[in-house]
């Protein structure tokens, strides 16, 4: 039995009623939309709900995500997050909805104060002279790390999102007013939020991170020079023997690289988890890749490196996960999600550092690229460009 | 230092009993914790180095729990459970659970330390010192030349810190300087700015070895200290985990009759009988 399976029964046994059992409260399936905002140290993350009597949604602007319908009991409200066992509680007062966000911690329970009321955010656009990518360097007790930041003006208002050497922290959304802005990102289990100030050619900001944790940064117009470590700099491989792996799909049946599927065909092997965001951008562009190069002799062959170590609960992960992408290719239960664990099953990879993790293979079965991370779509053409190198690859990887 | 003083301003503010709903539904929230969360302190077993190996089992195992007979082994710094409750690979920073037992696996290769968690669950109850509004200080931090340094963390854990510098307080007629260390959270961009301290409380209404209180960013700069948040160490639940020593010079002469108190010797696992 699941965990979300488990809460829903205890919320029942406490008098909490899915919306869509209430047919004679709500009339209308249409949903009702919320600005909504978690209250962190450094000000207010904005984003938007909308909940309905058959499911939620939680956006950051033009990107969401779909929830459980929301549960109700007398004025109570509670809004389920099942893929990072959270939830949103809260009290309905008029028009507004005023609670706490909650998952559970190590050291106590994280709360996070949540309000909301009903309406949409105002489109705010910035100005031109925020748009654009900037190299920034983040600086914490004299120690200082690199970082990519995107802006451009959307139909939702300010966009963007915050790079790293392994990838994006997803789409961050917001607003800009003069010469300030602010964006957020919330996802039910990350919390960020880029709040910063033009000040002539330089941006200078924090970087919030929960409700607490606040790193300054500044940066400044980025240049022809590449600002982060290349993707493809992160992670080297022995390319001298064959790339080898064993392990069971859901169903019990142990894949190795001898199995004649693979035999003879250049082989995109991902590495990646049932619980990382940013495995689920990169599944979409698999599939279509798949679809696209399969009949010319293109296998993919994905790696779970999951959370529980549990078979029995890691298999049904792997299974959801199939299904929502609708993947014709093998995945496989690799592991748990640990980066020295992980590592430990893959020793012909030295530097393992990201989920995902792109390994192709030529027809002789040896590794000629690592990728590691992903672009996402909130990276707009560096996505884009992200899948036309993909594609190169695996054309000039067919063609011997 | 008067200028410091002067810069930290008492929040004075209308006295009054009433504990202001968000502090009430914090404190309910890790009530809730406590008596429900599989990794709650009430139901730690065992606080344990894995170093050549940790069994868990019979009365002699150096985990005692009945019914269960399973060993947790480093090779390579991959961790591996195996026996009567499976065999698996064991993540690092995330709760497995696995039977009638939870798992927490910490440290860093080499140095790993599981946290086992299950069984009968301790009777606690958090209780707090009535709130004192006076006790709430805003102010800005005297930074100093970072200093990392190992410390054990709330839940027994050790880890690097960082000191980023210090607060002053009143203390009495005169003030002190609490200093003050970064907790990075592993795993996740989160830090928190942390102070660990003693009073005049400490051993006399407060649990004796400090309370552990986080220094929250406000506006302009300026960090808010509100000794009403002050929490125990989980040591203070049971003697399964290690307790943080003092942090030299952080102790305050006076009571801070505020945040969390102790009224009880800390309870040890309850001994497990065979079912």
């Amino acid at each position: 039995m699941t965990r979300t399976l488990l809460r829903h029964m205890s919320l029942l046994a406490l008098g909490w009623i899915p919306v869509s059992t209430l047919s004679a409260q709500v009339n209308s399936p249409a949903m009702v939309t919320y600005r909504a905002v978690v209250d962190l140290a450094g000000g207010p993350l904005r984003f938007s709900m909308s909940l309905g009597a058959d499911s939620s949604r939680l956006c950051n602007g033009s990107h969401c995500d779909r929830l459980p319908a929301p549960m109700v009991s007398g004025d109570s409200i509670h809004i389920n997050i099942p893929d990072y066992a959270a939830t949103i509680s809260a009290v309905q007062r008029h028009d507004s909805l005023i609670g706490a966000y909650h998952n559970v911690g190590n050291r106590g329970p994280r709360v996070i104060p949540f309000r909301a009321s009903r309406g949409t955010w105002p489109v705010e656009p910035a100005p031109s002279g925020l748009i654009g990518r900037w190299n920034a360097t983040y600086t914490q007790d004299e120690k200082t790390s690199r970082r990519v930041l995107e802006f451009r003006n959307a139909p939702a208002g300010l966009e963007g999102t915050v790079i790293s050497n392994t990838g994006d922290y997803g789409l961050f959304w917001g607003r800009a007013e003069a010469d300030s802005f602010s964006m957020g990102h919330f996802d039910g289990s990350f919390v960020y939020m880029l709040t910063g100030r033009l000040d002539g050619d330089t941006l200078r900001g924090i970087f919030h991170a929960g409700i607490r944790t606040q790193t300054p940064w500044a940066a400044v117009r980025a240049g022809s020079e590449p600002w982060l470590k290349q993707p493809t700099e992160l992670t080297s491989a022995d390319t001298s023997e064959v790339f080898h792996f064993s392990f069971p799909d859901p169903e019990g049946k142990t894949w190795t690289e001898k199995d004649p599927r693979f035999r003879n065909k250049v082989v995109l092997v991902d590495i990646f988890g049932t619980w990382c965001p940013t495995c689920h951008d990169a599944a979409p562009v698999l599939t279509r890749l798949y679809d696209r190069y399969h009949s010319r002799g293109l296998e993919i062959v994905g790696l779970a490196y999951e959370v529980s170590g549990d078979p029995a609960i890691d298999g049904k992960q792997v299974q959801l996960y199939r299904a929502k992408f609708g993947i014709q290719f093998p995945l496989l239960i690799a592991g748990i999600n640990d980066t020295e664990a992980a590592a430990a099953t893959l020793p012909q990879l030295q530097g393992f550092v990201s989920f995902p993790t792109s390994i192709f293979l030529g027809r002789d079965g040896k590794i000629r690229l690592v990728h590691a991370g992903f672009y996402g779509p909130s990276m707009g053409a560096a996505h884009q460009q992200l899948i036309a190198e993909f594609e190169k690859t695996i054309e000039t990887l067919l063609a011997h | 230092m008067r200028l410091i003083l002067l810069g930290l301003l008492i929040i004075s503010g209308t006295l009054s009993a009433q504990v202001p709903a968000s502090l009430v539904e914090e404190r309910s929230a890790f009530a809730a914790w406590l008596t429900t969360a599989p990794n709650s302190p009430l139901i730690a077993r065992a606080f344990a180095p894995i170093g050549d190996g940790i069994h868990i089992g019979p009365d002699e195992a150096n985990v005692p729990f009945p019914g269960v007979d399973a060993r947790i082994r480093e090779e390579h710094g991959v961790i591996s459970l195996s026996g009567s409750l499976g065999a698996r690979t064991l993540p690092r920073n995330r709760l497995v659970t696995s039977g009638p037992l939870a798992l927490f696996i910490s440290g860093t290769p080499g140095h790993s330390v599981v946290t086992v968690y299950g069984g009968p669950r301790l009777e606690k109850v958090p209780t707090y010192f009535p709130l004192d509004r006076s006790l709430v200080f805003t102010g800005p931090m005297l930074p100093v030349s970072p200093r990392t340094i190992r410390i054990l963390t709330i839940d027994g854990l050790e880890t690097d810190a960082t000191e980023v510098g210090s607060v002053a307080v009143p203390d009495g007629a005169s003030s002190i300087r609490l200093r003050v260390y970064r907790i990075v959270d592993p795993g996740s961009e989160e830090a928190e700015l942390t102070i660990y301290f003693r009073d005049g409380t400490s051993g006399k209404g407060s649990y004796p070895a400090g309370r552990f209180v986080t220094l929250e960013p406000v506006s302009n700069g300026n960090y808010r200290l509100d000794m009403n948040r002050a929490r125990n160490p989980f040591c203070a639940y049971s003697s399964a985990y290690p307790c943080p020593a003092p942090w030299s010079g952080n102790t305050l002469t006076t009571r801070i009759e505020a945040g969390e108190r102790y009224d009880h010797e800390p309870s040890s696992p309850q001994k497990q009988s065979r079912p």
